[in-house]
C-alpha cells in the first residue's frame, strides 16, 4: 500500500477492525513525518486514544511527554483539562526546538528512546535542554508561527512544566491510569511528596504542576476539594494565594462548559446531553463550592452564581421546556408507523432526560417546576395509556408504550402502579 | 443464604433457566421449581455479597421493585406450563414485543419469532426429504412442484405413503414421527441446513466469546484478568459438552432410517439430547452479547462487563461437569473483592436507568 491510498482511507480508518487499525498505524509511522502523514493522524486520533496501540518512539513524542494531558480532550466525556495547550501547536514548535537544540545534540538523545543504562539521564537531560530552548523561542521572536495570547501562554508553561519534566513523570506514574475519578490517600500522599520537591526548587512551577494533577482527574474540581488540606511546603500566604490562582482556573473552566449549550436552541437539541452536562456542572459547581468554604471569596462567589444561573435556564429551556408534548408526538407517531423507530428513541432520550434532572433539580432550585412538567406528561400518557389497553379499539402497543413512558419518566413503581389501575389488577 | 459451593447445583434443573430480566438486579437470575413444585428465583451476589438468596417467584415483586417489562414477564412465566429454558424463551419473546422494554426489543423480538417459524418450515422439509432418501425416494419433484402448491403436497403425500409402505408404517404415524422430531431439532437444526439454527448459531458464538475473552485475559494485568480466565474456561468446557451432544443429534439424524424404525428407543434419548443442549447453552446469548458489546468500549468498561458475566455465569451442575465449577468460582471470589457496587443510582438509591437501558440495548440485538 503507498502513502496516497493509506491517506485516501481517511475516516474509515475509525471502522476497520483493531488488527488492521494497529497494522496500518505501524504503516502510517514508518512513513515518516510528512503533513498527510500528520493529518490522518489527527483524523484517526480518537481511535489511536481509545486502543493505544504500541507507537514508534520519538523524540517529538518525548518532548510532548511531560505536557500530554493538557492537550484538548478528544471525546466528549474525557476530562477538560484546565489550561489546554493546542496539540497542533506541536507541529509548528517541535522543528523550532530541533534547531535550538541543533542536530549534533539531538543525536545524542536517541539513545533515551531505548531501553538501556542510561534512558533515564539521557531523557532528563532531554527535557532540560527543551526547556531552555522552549523558554528562548517564547523570549525571542517566533518565525512560522502565528502567536495568539493563548500560544504565548501555552510557550510559557511548556517551558515550565519541561524544567520539573521528572516529577511529571513520577506524578504520572502515582496518577494512573488516567482518569483517576477519586483521590485516595496514597494519591494525595504522592502529590504532596513530589509537590514539596517541586516548590523546594521551583517555587514558580508549582501552580502548573497542580493543574498537571487536576488534568489527570476526571473532575479537575475534585483536587480544589483536597488542596487546602495539602501539605506543599508552601507559607500559609503562598498556599492561599495558590489556591486562589487554582479555583479561578476551576470557575473559568466552568463557566466555559456551562457555555457549550447556551447558543443551541431548544427545538433541536439533544435533552439528555444537555442534562448529562448539567449534571455534571452542578458536582463541579457543589465540589468548587465545597471547596471555596476554606478560603470566602466574594469574586468566586459571584461567578459561581451566575454559572448556576445559567445551568438553571439551561436547564429550564432546552430539557423541561415543552417536554410532554414531545413525548406525545411520538406516540402518536407509532400509530401513524412513520420513521416510528427515530420518534420513539428521541421521545425516549427526552423522558430520560427529565428524569436524569430529578437528581439535580434540588441544587438548582427546580424541584417545582420539575415535578409540575413530570406530573403534566405522566398524566397526558396515563390517559393515552388507559385509552388504548382498556378501549375496545384501542392499539395496545401505544398502551405499553406509553406505559414504558411513564416508566422513564417517573420510575417503575408509579408505572407498576397505573399499569396496575389500567388492568383492574388483573395482572396478578 | 448459602455459599456458592454449599449451593453448587448438581443438575440443570437445579440450576434453573435464566430469566432476561431488565431490572439490573435481576438480569439473567435463574428460577426453578422447589420441592412443592412452585417456582423459585435464584439472585445471586446481592450487594456483592457471597453466596445465593432463593426468593419464592410469588414474591418476587415484593422483595425486588422491578421495571414494568419485568413485572409482565414475571406474570407470564407464572402462567407458563414450566419453567425449562423453552418455557421462559416463549415468555420473553411475548413480553419484549409488547413494547415495554423499548422498540430495539420488539423488533428484535419479532425477528426471532420470524427465524422461528423458518426454522420449523425448513426442518419439516429437510425431515420430509430425508425420510424419503432414507428408504431410496427421490424429493427433487417436491421442490420442483413447490412445496406450498397443491401439486407439491399431493406429490408429498404420495410419496410419504410410499415411504410408509416402505418403512412397514402407518402413513399418520410416519408424519407423527417427522412432526415431533421437527419439534424437538427445530432450535438445532441439522448439520446440513443452510441456514444453521439457533443452538447452532450460539454454540458458534460461544466459542468467539470464549476465544475473544482469552485473548482479553492474556497479558492483561487488571484484577478482573484470572476472572475473564475462568469464564474462558466455563465457556471452553460448555462448548465441550455441547458439541458432544451436538455430535449425537447429527449422528442420530444421520442415520434416519434406523432412527425412523427404531422409533420407541431413540425418541426418548434424541428427546433428551436436544434438551440437554438448550439447558447447557441456556443464559449464555445475553453473556456473549454483553462482551461483545464491552469488547470495543474502554478498560474499565470491560472489567466491570467481566465482573458482570461472572456473577450470572451459567456454571455447568455438578453431574454434568468433570471439574467442580461452583468450587473454582468460590475460590476466585475470595481473592477478588471489589468496593461496594449496588445495582442502583447512587445519587438517588433508585433504579439505574442507564443500566436498565445498557441492558434493554443488548435485548434489542438479541435475535
Amino acid at each position: 500500500m503507498n502513502m496516497k491510498d493509506l491517506v485516501a482511507l481517511g475516516d474509515r480508518l475509525l471502522d476497520i477492525d483493531e488488527a488492521k487499525f494497529r497494522q496500518v498505524v505501524g504503516l502510517l509511522e514508518q512513513m515518516g513525518d510528512h503533513p498527510d502523514i500528520r493529518q490522518t493522524i489527527s483524523a484517526i486520533r480518537p481511535r489511536l486514544v481509545e486502543l493505544r496501540p504500541n507507537r514508534q518512539p520519538t523524540l517529538k513524542r518525548l518532548f510532548c511527554n511531560p505536557f500530554e494531558d493538557l492537550f484538548e480532550a478528544l471525546g466528549r466525556a474525557d476530562p477538560m483539562p484546565l489550561n489546554v495547550i493546542e496539540r497542533s501547536l506541536m507541529n509548528g514548535l517541535w522543528p523550532l526546538v530541533e534547531a535550538q537544540i541543533g542536530n549534533e545534540r539531538l543525536g545524542r538523545y536517541r539513545a533515551a528512546l531505548q531501553d538501556g543504562p542510561e534512558r533515564w539521564a539521557l531523557t532528563h537531560a532531554f527535557w532540560a535542554d527543551c526547556a531552555t530552548a522552549v523558554s528562548a523561542i517564547a523570549d525571542g521572536e517566533v518565525p512560522g508561527l502565528r502567536m495568539t495570547p493563548a500560544r504565548m501562554r501555552a510557550l510559557a508553561d511548556i517551558a515550565i512544566i519541561l524544567s520539573i519534566a521528572p516529577e511529571v513523570a513520577e506524578l504520572k506514574a502515582a496518577l494512573a491510569p488516567r482518569p483517576v475519578p477519586k483521590l485516595h490517600a496514597d494519591h494525595i500522599e504522592a502529590i504532596e511528596a513530589i509537590g514539596r520537591r517541586v516548590s523546594r526548587n521551583r517555587p514558580a512551577a508549582l501552580k502548573n504542576f497542580i493543574i498537571l494533577a487536576a488534568s489527570r482527574l476526571t473532575d479537575p474540581s475534585v483536587l480544589l476539594g483536597g488542596l487546602w488540606d495539602m501539605d506543599l511546603g508552601q507559607k500559609s500566604t503562598d498556599r492561599a494565594a495558590l489556591f486562589m490562582a487554582l479555583s479561578g482556573t476551576v470557575v473559568a473552566q466552568i463557566e466555559d462548559r456551562s457555555r457549550a449549550f447556551q447558543s443551541a436552541s431548544g427545538a433541536g437539541t439533544d435533552r439528555m446531553a444537555v442534562a448529562d452536562l448539567a449534571l455534571h456542572l452542578v458536582a463541579s459547581l457543589d465540589a468548587t463550592r465545597a471547596a471555596m468554604e476554606h478560603s470566602r471569596n466574594k469574586e468566586f462567589d459571584q461567578r459561581l452564581k451566575e454559572v448556576r444561573n445559567s445551568v438553571h435556564g439551561m436547564v429550564r429551556t432546552q430539557v423541561l421546556q415543552d417536554a410532554d408534548s414531545g413525548i406525545i408526538a411520538a406516540l402518536g407517531a407509532l400509530e401513524g408507523g412513520a420513521e416510528e423507530r427515530a420518534h420513539l428513541r428521541r421521545a425516549e432520550n427526552q423522558a430520560r432526560a427529565l428524569r436524569k434532572c430529578a437528581t439535580f433539580a434540588d441544587s438548582l432550585g427546580l424541584r417545582g417546576e420539575l415535578r409540575a412538567m413530570t406530573q403534566k406528561a405522566t398524566a397526558s400518557l396515563t390517559e393515552k395509556a388507559q385509552q388504548a389497553l382498556s378501549g375496545p379499539a384501542g392499539n395496545a402497543r401505544t398502551g405499553y408504550t406509553a406505559i414504558r413512558m411513564i416508566e422513564l419518566i417517573a420510575g417503575p413503581a408509579e408505572a407498576n402502579k397505573i399499569m396496575d389501575e389500567i388492568m383492574g389488577g388483573s395482572r396478578r | 443464604m448459602r455459599s456458592l459451593t454449599n449451593f453448587a447445583p448438581s443438575t440443570f434443573e437445579e440450576r434453573g433457566a435464566a430469566v432476561a430480566f431488565t431490572t439490573p438486579v435481576l438480569a439473567q437470575t435463574r428460577v426453578r421449581k422447589d420441592s412443592r413444585d412452585q417456582l423459585e428465583v435464584l439472585v445471586p451476589n446481592l450487594s456483592e455479597g457471597r453466596g445465593v438468596y432463593v426468593v419464592p417467584w410469588k414474591s418476587l415483586p415484593l422483595a425486588f421493585p422491578m421495571t414494568v417489562h419485568d413485572r409482565m414477564l414475571h406474570d407470564l412465566i407464572a402462567r407458563a406450563d414450566g419453567c425449562s429454558p423453552d418455557n421462559i424463551r416463549k415468555a420473553v419473546l411475548e413480553a419484549a414485543r409488547c413494547g415495554l422494554a423499548g422498540a430495539d426489543a420488539v423488533t428484535a423480538a419479532e425477528a426471532a419469532l420470524r427465524d422461528d417459524d423458518e426454522q420449523r418450515l425448513l426442518i419439516n422439509y429437510q425431515l420430509i426429504v430425508e425420510a424419503l432418501k432414507a428408504v431410496g425416494l427421490e424429493s427433487t419433484d417436491i421442490l420442483r412442484a413447490g412445496l406450498g402448491s397443491d401439486e407439491g403436497q399431493r406429490l408429498t403425500r404420495d410419496l410419504m405413503t410410499r415411504a410408509a409402505q416402505r418403512l412397514s408404517l402407518e402413513p399418520t404415524e410416519l408424519y407423527g414421527r417427522i412432526a415431533e422430531l421437527a419439534v424437538l431439532m427445530e432450535p438445532i437444526g441439522l448439520a446440513s441446513s443452510p441456514r444453521p439454527a439457533r443452538l447452532r448459531r450460539l454454540m458458534r458464538d460461544l466459542l468467539g466469546f470464549r476465544d475473544s475473552m482469552t485473548d482479553w485475559a492474556t497479558d492483561n494485568v487488571s484484577e478482573a484478568a484470572p476472572i475473564g480466565v475462568f469464564c474462558a474456561e466455563v465457556a471452553e468446557h460448555t462448548v465441550n459438552h455441547a458439541r458432544n451432544v451436538m455430535g449425537q443429534l447429527d449422528q442420530a439424524m444421520a442415520a434416519f432410517e434406523m432412527l425412523l424404525r427404531q422409533w420407541e428407543t431413540k425418541r426418548p434419548q434424541i428427546r433428551k439430547a436436544a434438551s440437554r443442549l438448550s439447558w447447557l447453552l441456556d443464559g449464555w446469548e445475553y453473556l456473549i452479547l454483553l462482551w461483545g458489546d464491552a469488547v470495543a468500549q474502554d478498560r474499565h468498561t470491560q472489567d466491570m462487563a467481566v465482573h458482570d458475566i461472572f456473577r450470572v455465569i451459567p456454571l455447568l451442575p455438578k453431574d454434568e461437569g468433570r471439574n467442580d465449577q461452583a468450587m473454582l468460582a468460590d475460590k476466585l471470589t475470595t481473592s477478588q473483592r471489589r468496593s461496594v457496587r449496588a445495582y442502583v443510582d447512587w445519587r438517588s438509591g433508585q433504579l439505574d436507568v442507564d443500566l436498565v437501558m445498557r441492558i434493554e440495548t443488548i435485548k434489542g440485538k438479541a435475535a
